[in-house]
């Protein structure tokens, strides 16, 4: 007997600020975003980025701040019993700087340490936010390019599911790291312009900061996770077939481990990349199971694509958006690649409903998740 | 929590292996764009599909101590020493789930793919996972265990945490999970409870059973494997299982002690 997963309580911090903050700007399209200087076959070039407001240092100390003080803002009705039986996952494309940081303390003789040595992986700061809230000791981080935090979700639900722990905090971060945006710009996958989500001009995407935490559970709420399905399926290492097939073939399993038919899904948030390859292919899968009227709108020309993070990031975006009455428009759409499909290009007016998330990454990773809210 | 183990397969940098021809010439694989720590990932895993069905569907988890040294360094070096741009599969391998990408291939996987490490328990926290997904999709699952000590192996030492004359190994160790004990040659059980260095010490005062630890657990009197790697638990297991013999193993981190428990079925 499955239990209903209840999505209880969620924090961001978005290039647009708190959940407020970055509801406000969607609602009033008011797109607060910044620059850095990237590395390229040629030379250093600008790139537009979506930066937290208050700058995150590539430092793990920094991004462990900024990480407590999301948590802090999820566990807080927490009692000590329940903080006990509460597990920590944490979803993140995030290359180990602990590694790089031992990298240059080892290997370089300018920079040479003294021998040190102390255990740090990539999942050292759930470890250290599970003592410092007193949650029970089992972290662990998942890392699935851009599907980190979604898969970081569907496993927190087998946690619950299975009677393993009673919660689950998930949280995605990422941000800035020259390693990774000159690896999207050694791909030539950046955009120097906006994104522009299924759109034939689109040219690429572009890279966000974020810190997203949500708290699961099987209390009583409006927001409920019905299920999600996540596979490795793809043409090759990069990217899925052009018809899509793959991403349409994790869409419909999602909706049939959640009981849920082609005809309940209220609006699809899309992955929505703005990069060539992916949007076509995803456009393509949408048009293979959904008629020209369906919903669809893209979340990532607000905040950027945040990678790792947009799984827990863009989920808390969507369900504050109907919280607040409206799943938001797509914004720098004018010409759709497949005459008719257009994602909305005004805010919809929704309150309630069953909806689809797609999350789609490097590495064949695909997941699509299905919530649902009810008002009570 | 119990799983039940259906296959194993290991690999230990001990044992003499050019690793790339072996999957080149043995197993007919494409190599190309990978590097040290994805084909010992995907060496592991021919080796299991050696002696086992895979299944389409099979549920992948890979972890590791702390995953792949050797891209980082590569890149660290290109980025911040060279001022050289990335290469973009340079880059595609810094991702975790790249090495599962490759693992998912080359045994025909299409299901679920995780990458994922824990800085404590890494072993058995995944086995928890592993308990959680498999208990509501009743499929079976591939979970494979990957440390490669790199050059210089001090990186590997300052990262686990271990001493700098401790002896390192590079190890690969697969286990083919079920929660259904049909064609089951092992079964583990562990659980998420945590265990004091008093409460540990009274549990095995009463065992008959062999037990083994972690060497991080220096209070427990108990047999050790010589040389280290992060999940030298799944090779420990690996090795009872071939032997058909029972143990109980310890690990601990920060003074929290976990056990497992393995009974053979043979």
């Amino acid at each position: 007997m499955h239990k209903t997963l209840s999505l209880l309580k969620c924090a961001i911090k978005s290039a647009q600020g708190d959940l407020r903050q970055t509801i406000s700007a969607i609602k009033n399209s008011n797109i607060n975003i910044s620059t850095k200087i990237v590395s390229t076959f040629d030379a250093e070039m600008e790139i537009p980025y979506f930066l937290l407001q208050n700058r995150v240092e590539d430092s793990q100390k920094s991004i462990y701040k900024e990480l407590k003080d999301i948590v802090s803002k999820i566990v807080v009705d927490l009692d000590k019993d329940d903080r006990e039986k509460t597990a920590l996952l944490v979803g993140t494309s995030l290359v180990d700087m602990n590694i790089v940081d031992v990298v240059n303390d080892s290997v370089y003789e300018y920079k040479r340490t003294p021998y040190y040595s102390s255990k740090k992986s990539i999942d050292s700061y759930a470890k250290d936010l599970v003592d410092e809230f007193g949650l029970n000791g089992f972290s662990m981080s998942v890392s699935t390019a851009c599907t980190s935090s979604v898969n970081a979700l569907l496993e927190a639900s087998n946690l619950i599911q299975s009677g393993a722990f009673k919660y689950v905090v998930v949280l995605g971060v990422d941000i800035f790291s020259e390693m990774m945006s000159n690896g999207f710009s050694s791909m030539k996958l950046l955009s120097l312009g906006v994104q522009k989500p299924f759109d034939i001009s689109r040219d690429g995407l572009v890279l966000g900061e974020a810190i997203a935490g949500i708290l699961v559970g099987t209390e009583s709420s409006s927001w409920v996770l019905k299920g999600g399905y996540s596979n490795c399926n793809s043409a090759n290492i990069t990217s899925v077939s052009a018809s899509g097939e793959e991403y349409a073939d994790v869409m419909q399993k999602a909706m049939h481990i959640s009981n849920t038919n082609i005809g309940d899904i209220t609006a699809l948030k899309a992955h929505a990349t703005s990069t060539p390859t992916n949007d076509m292919s995803e456009i393509n899968a949408i048009k293979q199971l959904f008629d020209k009227d369906f919903r669809f709108t893209a979340i990532k020309p607000y905040i950027g694509h945040t990678l790792g993070a947009c799984g827990i990031l863009e989920l808390a975006i969507f369900m504050s958006c109907v919280d607040d009455g409206f799943i938001p428009k797509t914004i720098n759409h004018q010409d759709s690649i497949i005459d008719k499909y257009t994602p909305i290009s005004e805010h919809l007016e929704c309150k309630d409903g069953t909806f689809m998330l797609n999350y789609f990454g490097f590495g064949g990773n695909n997941t699509s998740i299905i919530i649902k809210k009810e008002l009570v | 929590m119990k799983l039940y183990i259906k296959a194993t397969s290991t690999y230990l940098s001990d044992e003499e292996l050019d690793i790339k021809k072996e999957l080149k010439q043995r197993y007919k694989l494409d190599t190309r764009r990978q590097d040290s720590f994805i084909h010992l990932a995907v060496l592991g895993a021919q080796r299991l599909k050696d002696i086992t069905d895979i299944k389409k569907d099979d549920e992948l988890y890979l972890t590791s101590g702390v995953g792949n040294i050797d891209v980082i360094q590569r890149i660290n070096r290109s980025v911040y020493e060279e001022k050289q741009f990335i290469k973009p599969f340079d880059f595609i391998n810094t991702l975790g789930n790249t090495t599962s990408y490759y693992v998912a291939t080359s045994l025909g996987i299409k299901g679920k793919n995780i990458f994922q490490i824990s800085d404590n328990f890494t072993y058995i926290n995944s086995l928890i996972s592993i308990y959680s997904s498999l208990s509501m999709s009743k499929k079976e699952a591939i979970f494979g265990c990957v440390d490669l000590v790199s050059e210089p192996d001090e990186i590997l030492k300052r990262v686990l945490g271990i001493s700098e004359n401790c002896e390192l190994v590079s190890g690969v160790n697969y286990q083919k999970l079920s929660v259904n004990n049909e064609d089951s040659i092992s079964e583990i059980e562990f659980d998420t409870k945590f265990y004091t260095l008093d409460e540990i010490k009274e549990i095995l005062k009463d065992s008959d059973k062999e037990i083994f630890s972690s060497f991080r657990c220096s209070e427990i009197d108990a047999k050790k494997e010589s040389k280290f790697f992060e999940t030298e638990l799944s090779y420990v297991i690996n090795k009872r299982v071939e032997s058909k013999k029972d143990m109980i193993y310890i690990d601990c981190f920060n003074g929290r002690y976990k056990i497992l428990r393995l009974k053979s079925l043979r």
